[in-house]
């Protein structure tokens, strides 16, 4: 399971962990994550923590943040709520998005399962 | 008369109680502070009970520590304060600002 969760780290543009996914959120900072990538028309990779507790845990370890949402950009953890949205609110959050995929990047989401 | 005296007296000690959710909620408050402010001598923080049930919370902390890092590793430095009552489930929601002195 930790190499999966790496993986999508790793692979993803930017990945977003959450309780509940983009279509059905299950928590209010899940939510000020997601909407924050939104407004800064991030394409989203979304993986649900909820179904198994080993997730969580799992992902904890590797990336020492002890609380969910965690936002990654290609590999490297942004941070939670809290920082997302500043960042947002200060123009920082597309910005890092354009260096770190782009001047061309594209909103969407899509929701993967760790299994 | 007598008797209603007693219970009225009986009332008042049973709301002044330790247990009663507010005082725990504020204890759970102020303990937070307290963890916050050994951390980051000499800077300032607040705690914030979000919704009065004592695991929902809102800290704000400025310090010099904070002085060059990014806003990670500011967080980090944050959950590892109050690693505790992060683990033992006292902070149910935590809601984070930081800043530098600089």
């Amino acid at each position: 399971m930790r190499d999966e969760i790496q993986e999508i780290i790793e692979t993803s543009d930017v990945a977003l962990f959450m309780k509940g996914t983009p279509q059905f959120v299950m928590c209010g900072n899940s939510q000020r994550a997601l909407e924050a990538l939104r407004r800064a028309g991030a394409p989203v990779t979304a993986v649900d923590i909820l179904p198994d507790p080993r997730i969580r845990q799992e992902l904890s370890e590797l990336s020492g943040w002890p609380t969910i949402p965690q936002v990654f950009v290609r590999g490297e953890l942004i941070g939670g709520a809290d920082i997302v949205e500043e960042l947002e609110r200060s123009g920082q959050l597309e910005q890092t998005l354009r260096e770190k995929l782009g001047e061309e990047f594209h909103s969407n989401e899509q929701v993967v399962a760790v299994s | 008369m007598k008797d209603q005296r007693f219970d009225r007296s009986f009332q008042t000690d049973s709301r002044a109680e330790p247990a009663s959710p507010e005082v725990g909620a504020d204890k759970r408050r102020l303990g937070l502070a307290e963890l916050l402010q050994a951390a980051f001598p000499g800077g300032v923080v607040s705690v914030e009970d979000r919704t009065g049930g004592g695991d929902h919370f809102q800290v704000i902390v400025v310090s010099p520590r904070f002085d060059g890092l990014s806003l990670v590793e500011q967080h980090r430095l944050v959950y590892e304060a109050l690693a505790a009552p992060l683990a033992d489930g006292t902070i149910h929601e935590l809601r984070i600002s930081t800043k530098g002195t600089q």
